[in-house]
């Protein structure tokens, strides 16, 4: 089941180079459905209420250097994986219906469609293996293989200074990634201390590394995966990267490949690195709180459009970052949450800029203006991405966001009060956008003009997903829950070193959830009864 | 059916009407959406009245129901439902939203007629009821905050709704990021509630609230201060104010519901809901009173001399909601409500004469222009007057009752508690001054320019619309009352709004009379039955009336006034605006509290924001791998022998420096 699910979009890819042109969108929409269409299977058909794997997979792989082919799913990575699925089915629509072009320079190779949707076939495959693996190797070589299919994704059919934006894009990630490779070997020699060596995530749970080792391997990890969020100082290659990609492939790279990032920390630094995680969870916080709000402030003094929904997911994905740091179930519960929320909002965020370009023929907010006028459905689709932006509550981003600071607040209270102002500077720089190129005058030259179909049938779907989020946030945290307390015994029970008892320890690192809080409130009997108040 | 159902269908069919008109927009005629959008509301109001007589029907201490339709989201063992609490105060509120809601609605149907928006008007508008009503009947504080937040997001919509203006989005924006600022405030405090009692239900709340906090405990008083923080942006208390000014760029109908009857008292709602919290940090009630006085004073002297017309009526809006605050803070909830109700009829009531007037007058709303209306418009300058008199408080409408009842349990509960009445006195003549210096200067006087043509011919004076502040032409195509929209006092719609309205503020306050009648404290048992305070504090009858004979002598004299200089000795006036210029440019500059946000808050976030842009991203940012870029470029170009593959080149490099790298570390470590 998981090999099928893993696999199509690649092979999918392969066999449209071979195929007619004309049919090679329509082969592409049609994989990517299955694909889809796989994926929710696995969401029904699974059970997630407890933290076990599911369609577990495991062969031999490299033997001599203990790899294995290792696969599974959870609660944790499941809604990941339908996210995975349904936002490259929709950049794949998208391009279907708007065959990518590339610059007025583009290489030959840009007007080959089959090859572009082959990229996005390995990057699909990439990035469900990163979400699926479960050895160490085997992750790291899919986290890699993501780069390759977007650095030509974006020199091919990017625009602008694409070639100094791929240079940038592949020196940070590479270094993040190779350092990631270097503590992947480490850590499996050394948990291996002179036996057979293993890359599986169960072997490597049970021979975890002394703390100074944990410490070092865990900053090479963190550095890769902050990279890719991107997290502030080292997101130096995303404005160069958002100006030149391909929108339809934005919509990947911020809504998708980010949250390989942020699992990364869930699935692999939290359990080979329990110690070393409690040790950082001060510095990374702080980090994620640097990220909101330098992201917030850069949003809302950008004046491209494509930078204001890039430097938004930066202080979005610091949320998300600061809910997994807080170690609770309440805060990571919520960040795996907002993943996925944010997902199909920066998704859908960046087919509406798509198609505010198509309007404008501008990426310059201060050139845009009043397109509400005759296209009313494009402006409330508009808005309804932009209230999820802001985590308006009723969306679901509002209750990713209310645990997330929920968990921040009890575990670092002071970087949470802080925290919470970037909400309100996101209202300010979401709203900003949408009142700049959908309100006020309409500039000269320009027409205001409905969505059409082909832009409908990607925006629409997203909008009613965000919706339908909105309205039962509980089907998605109830199949998450179990993944994300396992996350945090994972650090609990490793606490022990820390202190004299986990518990102890672990309360003083504000690690527990609100079930078992210290000193916290048993229900009596008479509680939650409705309609009986003189108790 | 259960007083739940009931309110199940007061949430239900604002709902519907604002999907079914936003929905079907294109085949529906602006007639029909106009009709679906009031009957929805009339539905509404039914079920309010439904609710409540299900709710009589019951004893008194059952009077608190709790519905939920299913689980909104669970964690850790806390469920969170989406469900609703119907008790008297819910139904209270809901009664005076839905049924104020409706007249607001009837006028629109006229007042809106000649706009493009039209059928977006009515969806907005439904939308907006819905979401209010969903912030007052909400059984937890998170389905609250949705509530708040959608009410803020309609707000946001209709104050923008002429959104070709630039000053109405950027009032829209304004006010919807101070409302988003109110909403952190109470997101953290049900964050501190569920970590402290492990529930956001109202009832699980406040019924271990008391076993959890000691008296004035931090935590307690943190709690109130952010709900605090919620209720004073959303009922534009100092220093969260600014946005109502600016919010008067909507439609007036818009400023009739949101801006003065109904979003603005959420607040004051909040506190009564959250009475048991409050009670428990005397403190943080003691802050929000004196946060209450401070803005209706304020709001009462800036209201002297500003001359836009719907901008005065903002100001006594804030005004009058400060002695809501002030009112729920020291425990005299029943009296806070009674205010928010009647303020509700006549401040709707003034709006909708001051709309008239200004469609009248073409859209300018400078009160200095204007005068004469009374022969020109008589039954809207005659309901301007009623407005007037009870907004200040003149026996025997309705403001008259229920402002003292507030004033006189401040003086009952004595101490420091006297300093609130004695405040709300000194307000109450600043209100009955700048209230009847509006009716002087619109309904008396010779006929101005456009009063003389509304006489003469029967059609109010029109030239193409243009925007009241920056003078602009306006932009007719995408929706505002076009050259022909004739509206004063033509259409039976605004006839019978504003004359209910009318009869409602005459006879609002009658319900409660000291002595007399105790409809509303007898009803509100069931919900403030359970505090110390609303209990023990009991006005005596005498004391009660001594108050209210207090308050009609300021009223009176207070009018004299404003008669005097306004009427009888213009030139006294003018000597003593020449006399105190600076009192009055400080005052027309509203404190200088947009200066003063604008100096704290907007600017130093712009200023980080383009030091982030210009220094941090190209030296430090930039700097971290742009030297590493340029040291391999260097080092690239000493070795490199061919134009191509220089990537390939930079790769194969850094992989070798990094893995070496780690590999050094690798030995070092172990």
């Amino acid at each position: 089941m998981l090999n099928s699910l893993l696999w199509t979009p690649l092979l999918a890819g392969l066999i449209g180079l071979a195929l007619p042109k004309r049919w090679v969108g329509t082969w592409s929409v049609a994989a990517a459905a299955t694909t889809l269409g796989l994926a929710i299977g696995l969401l029904l058909d699974g059970s997630y209420g407890s933290d076990a794997l599911n369609y577990v997979v495991d062969e031999s792989w490299i033997p001599d250097l203990g790899v294995r082919y290792s696969l599974g799913v959870d609660g944790l990575s499941i809604g990941l994986v339908v996210l995975t699925a349904a936002i490259w089915l929709a950049t794949v629509t998208w391009s279907a219906l708007h065959p990518p072009r590339g610059g007025d320079d583009a290489p030959a190779s840009a007007r080959n469609p089959a090859l572009y949707f082959a990229m996005l076939g390995i990057g699909e495959t990439a990035t469900l293996g990163a979400f699926l693996a479960q050895d160490l190797l085997l992750f790291v070589a899919f986290f890699d293989l993501m780069l390759i299919p977007f650095y030509f994704l974006v020199g091919i059919w990017g625009q602008g200074e694409r070639r100094a934006a791929t240079i940038k894009m592949i020196i940070y990630t590479l270094v993040g990634s190779l350092l990631m490779l270097v503590g992947a070997i480490a850590t499996a020699v050394m948990a291996a201390d002179g036996g057979t060596v293993s890359f599986a995530i169960a072997d490597l749970r049970e021979h975890l590394l002394g703390e100074s080792s944990q410490k070092w391997i865990f900053a090479l990890f963190a550095l890769a995966f902050l990279v890719k969020m991107p997290a502030v100082l080292v997101h130096g290659w995303m404005p160069d990267a958002y100006r030149s990609c391909p929108l339809p492939v934005l919509a990947l790279l911020s809504g998708v490949l980010s949250k390989v990032a942020a699992y990364g920390f869930l699935r692999w630094a939290f359990s080979l690195f329990p110690d070393a995680a409690i040790d950082f969870q001060l510095v990374i916080m702080l980090i994620a709180l640097g990220s909101i709000i330098y992201g917030s402030a850069m949003a809302f003094t950008q004046t491209n459009v494509r930078l204001i929904a890039g430097f938004s997911s930066v202080a979005q994905m610091g949320f998300i970052t600061l809910g997994i740091f807080s170690m609770r179930i309440d805060g990571i519960d919520g960040a795996v949450l907002q993943m996925i929320n944010h997902g199909i909002v920066a998704a859908a965020a960046f087919f509406v800029i798509a198609a505010l370009y198509a309007r404008f023929g501008t990426e310059d907010l201060t050139e845009m203006g009043g397109m509400a006028s005759k296209a009313p459905f494009f402006a409330v689709a508009f808005m309804i991405i932009t209230l999820a932006t802001l985590a308006m509550p009723g969306s679901a981003n509002f209750i990713g966001e209310f645990y997330i600071l929920s968990g921040a607040f009890q575990s670092k209270l002071a970087i949470a009060v802080i925290a919470s102002g970037g909400v309100a500077l996101a209202a300010f720089y979401a709203l900003r956008m949408y009142q700049r190129s959908i309100h006020n005058r309409l500039p000269e030259g320009a027409t205001s003009r409905e969505l059409d179909l082909r832009e409908a049938a990607v925006i629409v779907p997203l909008v009613l997903l965000i919706i339908g989020c909105g309205l039962v946030p509980n089907k998605i945290l109830a199949r998450t829950e179990a993944g994300s307390s396992a996350s945090v015994s994972a650090l609990v029970s490793q606490c022990r070193e820390h202190g004299a008892a986990p518990t102890e320890c672990a309360a003083e690192y504000g690690l527990l959830g609100p079930t078992n809080r210290e000193g916290g409130f048993e229900p009596s009997e008479s509680d939650g009864g409705a309609g009986n108040p003189t108790e | 059916m259960s007083a739940t159902t009931y309110g199940w269908l007061i949430l239900a069919a604002p709902l519907a009407g604002s999907i079914t008109i936003g929905a079907g927009w294109r085949k529906l005629s602006p007639q029909a959406a106009g009709i679906l959008g009031v009957g929805a509301i009339a539905v509404s109001f039914l079920s309010a009245l439904g609710a409540l007589w299900a709710l009589l029907d019951v004893p008194v201490e059952e009077r608190q129901m709790v519905d939920s339709l299913y689980t909104y989201a669970d964690l850790g063992g806390i469920k969170i439902d989406l469900s609703i609490l119907v008790d008297p105060l819910a139904v209270f509120m809901a009664l005076t939203v839905s049924g104020v809601s409706m007249l607001i609605h009837l006028y629109s149907l006229a007042y809106m007629r000649s706009d493009e928006g039209y059928r977006r008007f009515f969806a907005y508008l439904n939308f907006f009821v819905f979401s209010m009503l969903l912030l007052i009947l909400a059984g937890n504080f998170v389905l609250l905050i949705v509530g708040w937040a959608f009410v803020g997001y309609a707000s946001y919509a209709l104050i923008s709704f002429w959104y070709r203006r630039n000053t109405a989005t950027a009032a829209g924006m304004k006010a919807f990021v101070i409302n988003v600022v109110g909403d952190i405030g109470l997101v953290l405090a049900a964050i501190l509630l569920l970590r402290e009692l492990g529930s956001v239900d109202y009832l699980t709340v406040f019924d271990r609230a008391p076993q959890h906090f000691a008296v004035n405990q931090p935590t307690a008083i943190a709690i109130c201060l952010l709900i605090c923080v919620g209720a004073f942006a959303k009922s534009a208390q100092l220093p969260f104010h600014t946005w109502l000014a600016d919010a008067m760029e909507g439609p007036t109908p818009v400023s009739a519901l949101i801006h003065a009857a109904t979003m603005v008292t959420a607040g004051v709602y909040l506190i009564a809901r959250a009475h048991p919290l409050f009670e428990l940090a005397p403190t943080a009630a003691d802050i929000a009173a004196f946060v209450g006085l401070t803005t209706l004073i304020f709001a009462g002297t800036v209201a002297l001399v500003v001359t836009d017309l719907k901008r005065i009526i903002a100001y006594s809006t804030m005004s009058q909601i400060g002695y809501m605050i002030m009112g729920v803070s020291i425990g005299a909830y029943g009296a806070g409500m009674f205010h928010l109700m009647t303020h509700a009829f006549f401040k709707a009531l003034l709006f909708m004469a001051a709309g008239s007037i200004i469609a009248a007058m073409a859209s300018r709303q400078n009160i200095d222009r204007m005068s004469g209306f009374a022969r020109a418009m008589p039954f809207t300058s005659g309901l301007l007057v009623v407005g007037s008199l009870a907004l200040a408080g003149f026996p025997p409408f309705s403001g008259f009752f229920s402002k003292d009842e507030i004033l006189v349990f401040a003086a009952e509960r004595g101490g420091m508690y006297w300093i609130f009445a004695i405040g709300g006195y000194v307000g109450a003549f600043l209100t009955a001054f700048y209230s009847f210096r509006i009716v002087f200067r619109v309904c008396f006087g010779d006929p101005c320019e456009e009063a003389e043509e509304l006489i003469r011919t029967g059609l109010p004076a029109h030239g193409p619309p243009e925007n009241p502040v920056s003078g602009e032409p306006e932009d007719v195509a995408v929706g505002f009352p076009g050259a022909d929209h004739h509206i004063a006092e033509k259409n039976w719609e605004m006839k019978l709004a504003m004359g209910t309205l009318g009869v409602l503020a005459l006879l609002g306050g009658l319900i409660q009379i000291p002595g007399v009648s105790h409809l509303l404290e007898s009803f509100f048992d069931g919900s403030f039955g359970d505090s110390k305070l609303y209990t023990t504090v009991q006005v005596p009858t005498g004391t009660a009336w001594a108050g209210l004979l207090i308050g009609a002598l300021t009223s009176l004299l207070a009018i004299s006034l404003a008669h005097h200089l306004y009427i009888s000795d213009r030139s006294l006036l003018a000597r003593i605006r020449a006399e105190s210029s600076q009192i009055h440019d400080f005052l027309a500059a509203k404190w200088y509290f947009d200066e003063l946000l604008d100096l704290l808050i907007y600017r130093p976030l712009t200023a980080v924001g383009r030091f982030f842009d210009g220094f941090a991203e190209r030296w430090v940012v930039g700097g971290v791998v742009g030297g590493t870029v340029a040291v391999v470029r260097r080092f690239g170009s000493l070795t490199r022998t061919a134009q191509s593959g220089y990537l390939r080149f930079y790769a194969a490099v850094l992989s070798t420096g990094t893995v070496g790298l780690g590999l050094y570390f690798l030995i070092a470590s172990s």
